[in-house]
């Protein structure tokens, strides 16, 4: 049994109102059709999929953007059932890395049912599927309790991947990747070149005397600490041939 | 076209490395699964079950542990390698060497005793075991 969720932008857009008409159809003639349930302003979105998950549907599929995925990621987790993605509009990365196309044509995608077992990152307690980003970084990273990284450069960059064009999310680890920019040459003649160190790792804290702030799947944190980790193989997702993992 | 392929004795680097980068220092006891490529700096103690690259630019005030190893940086400390360790024209080696096998460039400076015992790679294979 599937269970739909329509994203409010969605909804009140008279842009998608054709393409939606055309889901519903797709949806129909391939028989997966089911059970419609609409986010709005005051409901919340993680009762009405436990409403659902209790009736009996074991997929629930989101029209929508990453943002409208974040919304329901922690209840679809929690419950085992699988999630599939309709993506709509844009702001849509996690669905191409899925392999799913925008529009009517995810729909084939979800006929086909291809799950995949992914891991979910957390964040002080909060999930995320692609990853999180510090752009000014110069705080200190614990790794498992065994030893510090610094960056020595002035500007430098961390991102943490889970799924990544370049990161497995089915390895039980994700990557911390630091950017840093390094001078090479001498005197006048000096270029500043960004260079990338890679660790894959399994947790990851990260510590510094003034608050900084971290972009998590395009939502702000901001806080002095933060502990990162991973749940390996906690999520199903329904994906495509052309995802990149 | 015709160009006769050069076969290196050390493995190809795969998508689950570590690498340490300039402008990024590490301290502390660091292990890895995979292979390793440091060219950033780091003190403490390298370890890694595969092969290890340390590069020009790096800088490393650690034992150092690995299957396989390339230098071409600086070490100060004690290195001991499994199976094959190959010191490049550029490298600087402050401390006492462990190896099965070896291979030295011209150039490269080496300030410490070399131990080379053919029977060090079969005993870690059998501690492993």
């Amino acid at each position: 049994m599937y269970c739909y969720l329509y994203d409010e932008y969605i909804q009140e857009n008279k842009r998608y109102e054709r393409e939606l008409l055309k889901i519903e159809n797709r949806l129909t003639d391939l028989g997966i059709a089911g059970k419609i349930s609409r986010l709005a302003l005051f409901r919340n979105a993680e009762e009405m999929i436990r409403d659902e998950i209790e009736r009996g549907i074991q997929t629930v599929v989101v029209l929508g953007n990453d943002e409208t995925v974040r919304k329901v990621i922690d209840v679809v987790a929690d419950c085992e059932v699988v999630l599939g993605i309709i993506p709509i509009g844009p702001g849509n990365e996690l669905a191409r890395m899925m392999g799913i196309p925008e529009g009517v044509a995810a729909c084939d995608i979800l006929s086909a049912r291809r799950i995949e077992t992914i891991d979910v990152g957390t964040v002080n307690g909060r999930r995320f599927v692609t990853g999180l980003t510090v752009p000014d970084f110069h705080a200190e990273l614990t790794c498992e309790d065994r030893f510090r990284i610094t960056s020595t450069s002035r500007r430098a960059a961390l991102e943490i991947r889970n799924l990544a064009d370049l990161a497995n999310p089915c390895d039980g680890k994700f990557e911390a990747v630091i950017r840093a920019a390094v001078k090479t040459g001498w005197g006048i003649f000096g270029r500043n070149s960004l260079k990338e160190s890679i660790f894959p790792m399994k947790s990851l804290a990260i510590r510094s005397d003034e608050p900084i702030s971290l972009f998590v799947d395009g939502e702000e944190m901001t806080s002095t600490r933060f502990d990162i980790g991973i749940e390996p193989m906690f999520l199903r997702v329904i994906t495509g041939k052309a995802r990149v993992f | 076209m015709f160009k006769v392929k050069k076969h290196t004795v050390m493995p190809s680097t795969n998508s689950q490395e570590t690498i340490i980068a300039q402008g990024v220092k590490v301290e502390g006891d660091f292990r890895s699964d995979g292979d390793v490529v440091i060219d950033g700096e780091v003190s403490g103690t390298v370890a890694t079950e595969k092969f290890l690259r340390i590069g020009e630019t790096a800088r490393i005030k650690a034992d150092v542990k690995a299957h396989s190893a390339v230098i071409a940086g600086e070490v100060q400390g004690n290195v001991f390698v499994s199976e094959m360790l190959e010191l490049l024209a550029t490298s600087r080696v402050k401390g006492d060497v462990t190896t099965a096998r070896i291979s030295v460039a011209a150039g490269a400076q080496v300030n410490g005793k070399l131990t080379m015992d053919g029977s060090t790679a079969k005993k870690e294979d059998e501690s492993e075991e």
